[in-house]
């Protein structure tokens, strides 16, 4: 799962706030609890305190000691009295509840108040057996003689269980209600979001064939469709910006070739005056050479503007690469011939790719071509075609007199040249690796160079590869003969090993 | 033979005239989509040779009406557009052949007469210009009874110049029907191709057949001028 995803990243959010406040709330229960429950429990030992005094001491002195010990016992029977009184006075203790039986507290074994013990106040003690304790005293001074303290006091033990239970389910439900969150929420997530990934697949569909789809509005009344609308907007406008390009180029080239047409008919028909000098013949001659490559730049710009505007209608078929390549190899052995350059070839076995067989060949012959202008006689140039992971590698190597350094990012730009007086010279346009570039493009491949100065340049082109079943090969291997194969004297001058 | 050539570039009308008019053709220039449908009314053309950038009625326009009107008389579309598109849609609406602009007047004038003959140019077995024979069963050449090898691009070569002898054929022209257009425009493919085919067919010969047209092309020629 992508980390980054807006579905992760909204639940993720939603978690941590929801933790923030789980923790928070757990805090306050727990807080809240411990105050409430400390309070009662002052609450009580404070009022029995208070009523022991109200009710029993203050009579005892008409009443007398046995009337205060049978009510005392009758009030706070021994052993069960909960919370524990203790009633003493100057060291002598009047009247004691006894030990407490669960928890087991024996009170008799508690120090009695002494002179230094804070009256009128809480304070908190161990029993002999562990037990955590609250005590309140309390002092009533009789009219007569030394000050009677009474104590109230019970086990904080049930108080302290009932708190860590509160903190184990706490601790416990937290993470719990978290990780329920978590998942439910990123499950539920799906649901809002899958418009949202149908979109983006459907985008991607239509970037990558025509403009002519259009994405499907969603009809949710909410930002998604507000989306859905925009994006389809501006694909109109897409559409409408290339339609404009492609006119433009139309025109464009219309209003180039009229002329060019013109010029190329009075210069041929100039031609034909006999008994011309032979300076007006060369004049002509080479006016007619250049209309002529004049005429090739239109072509290939408007090649390249067509080929860049997705206005270019590609027949994108499964097709093998390797025969083409050796056909057309095959075709130019003689170009290398003349150079007295070794071009070889190494081409795997059937290396298939989805495409436009007519402009990969192109691409070949451009590049070929280019390796064998730019190869000093007795060159060699390597061409290899393999299938390399999921991809159709397409490598053209010459030893040729290679392209500096600072003009290799500029090879692919129109109408660069690297050297210009010398490949004007060869009758170059400046645009054949633009082309080559413009159609790997089409064909969603790259194309890359290496180069060193006379020592040599490597192109590659990078090409999607096609895994085709052997029988469907064989097919396509004879689907991809050539056709008007009359000519039987054609033999291969270019093998698969060597030229 | 009448030609009917519409055209609004007056210039390009003009030049195809004079072109056409030296080969003893009768022909027609008008200028707009609208009188050249009244002109192909009116008067029984053998061709009409029709530009598709036209005032007042397109050039397609036109070709549909003229197709609604008479199957039979052959169009050659002059076009400035070279997109696939644009040809596979020529030959929907009924144009016989195009030819896209600019173009050497050499091939227009053998595309105009392929039109005329309206048939398979010169099919016959055997290929015969002065002391050199092609035989296009058994794929031999010969020149004054001697065998001479070729390889197959080079017969290909040989033959289609030959089919048109003492026409001038342009580089374009030959790439087209001899290679294939990916090779267009890219190479001297031609020129070397042509050295090698002249070097057997005119090495050693006193009269050299294979002439170059510089700035044009190539032709084969029946004797000395």
């Amino acid at each position: 799962m992508n980390r980054n995803s807006l579905r992760a990243r909204v639940t993720a959010f939603y978690v941590s706030m929801l933790a923030l406040a789980l923790v928070f709330f757990s805090f306050a229960v727990y807080g809240g609890v411990r105050a409430y429950l400390t309070n009662s429990m002052e609450r009580v030992l404070n009022h029995t305190a208070e009523s022991i005094v109200t009710d029993y001491l203050v009579p005892l002195e008409n009443k007398g000691q046995t009337w205060f010990l049978s009510e005392m016992s009758e009030s706070f029977p021994t052993g069960i009295s909960d919370p524990f009184v203790r009633v003493s006075q100057g060291g002598k203790v009047l009247y004691e509840s006894g030990d407490l039986r669960d928890p087991l507290v024996r009170v008799s074994k508690l120090p009695l108040p002494s002179a230094s013990t804070e009256m009128n106040s809480f304070h908190r003690a161990t029993a002999e057996t562990g037990q955590p304790l609250m005590i309140y005293d309390l002092a009533y001074s009789p009219p007569r003689g030394t000050p009677i303290v009474v104590e109230t006091g019970a086990s904080m033990e049930p108080l302290f269980h009932l708190l860590h239970s509160l903190f184990m389910i706490l601790l416990i439900a937290t993470p719990a209600i978290l990780v329920c969150a978590a998942v439910g929420g990123h499950l539920l997530m799906a649901g809002p979001l899958r418009p949202v990934v149908v979109l983006t697949e459907q985008a991607e569909r239509i970037g990558r064939k025509e403009l002519g789809e259009r994405l499907s509005i969603i009809r949710s009344g909410d930002e998604l469709e507000r989306l859905s609308l925009a994006l389809n907007r501006m694909i109109d406008r897409l559409e409408e910006a290339l339609a404009h390009n492609q006119r433009f180029s139309a025109d464009a080239s219309h209003e180039l070739r009229t002329p060019l047409t013109i010029i190329r008919g009075e210069l041929e028909a100039l031609l034909e005056i006999p008994g011309l000098l032979d300076q007006a013949t060369e004049g002509i001659s080479s006016a007619l050479e250049e209309s002529d490559r004049m005429s090739r730049i239109v072509d290939n710009l408007m090649t390249i503007s067509r080929l860049d505007g997705g206005g270019e209608r590609m027949e994108m078929l499964p097709i093998d690469l390797t025969s083409i390549l050796n056909i057309t190899l095959d075709h130019m052995s003689l170009l290398a011939d003349e150079k007295q350059i070794v071009m070889t070839c190494e081409a795997e076995a059937p290396v298939c790719v989805t495409g436009d067989a007519m402009r990969l060949k192109q691409v070949i012959v451009n590049l070929v071509d280019n390796a064998i202008k730019y190869t000093l006689e007795g060159g060699r140039v390597l061409v290899r075609l393999e299938a390399q992971g999921r991809e159709a590698v397409l490598t053209v190597a010459d030893t040729g007199i290679g392209i500096p350094a600072e003009s290799l990012p500029h090879v692919f730009d129109r109408f660069y040249r690297t050297d210009k007086a010398r490949s004007r010279e060869l009758g170059g346009t400046g645009l054949g690796l633009a082309i080559v570039k413009a159609i790997c493009s089409a064909h969603s491949g790259t194309l890359s160079i290496e180069s060193a100065e006379n020592k040599g340049t490597t192109l590659r082109v990078q090409l999607p590869l096609l895994i085709l079943s052997p029988q469907e090969i064989a097919e396509l291997q004879s689907r991809q003969a050539p056709p008007n194969n009359l000519i039987r004297g054609e033999r291969s001058t270019v093998s698969p090993v060597k030229v | 033979m009448r030609i009917l050539i519409i055209e609004d570039e007056q210039k390009v009308s003009a030049l195809v005239k004079r072109g056409l008019m030296a080969e003893r053709y009768a022909v027609d220039v008008t200028v707009d989509g609208i009188e050249g449908l009244e002109f192909s009314d009116v008067y029984p053309y053998d061709l009409i040779i029709l530009d598709l950038m036209l005032p007042r009625l397109p050039g397609a326009e036109v070709l549909q009406r003229i197709r609604r009107k008479n199957d039979l008389v052959p169009v050659l579309v002059l076009t400035a557009r070279d997109s696939i598109d644009d040809k596979v849609k020529l030959f929907e609406l009924g144009a016989d052949d195009y030819l896209t602009k600019p173009f050497a007047f050499a091939e227009l004038l053998v595309r105009v007469k392929a039109l005329l003959r309206r048939g398979p140019v010169n099919r016959s077995s055997t290929l015969r210009i002065a002391d050199l024979e092609l035989d296009r069963l058994t794929q031999q050449v010969k020149r004054g009874g001697k065998r001479v090898e070729l390889t197959g691009k080079e017969y290909s070569l040989l033959e289609y110049l030959m089919q048109n002898a003492d026409r001038v054929l342009s580089r374009n022209m030959i790439i087209e029907h001899v290679w294939d257009q990916s090779f267009d425009g890219i190479t001297n493919i031609v020129d070397v191709y042509v050295r090698h085919l002249r070097a057997k067919v005119d090495d050693g010969q006193t009269f050299k057949m294979i002439r170059t047209v510089r700035g044009t092309g190539y032709m084969i020629r029946r004797g000395v001028e």
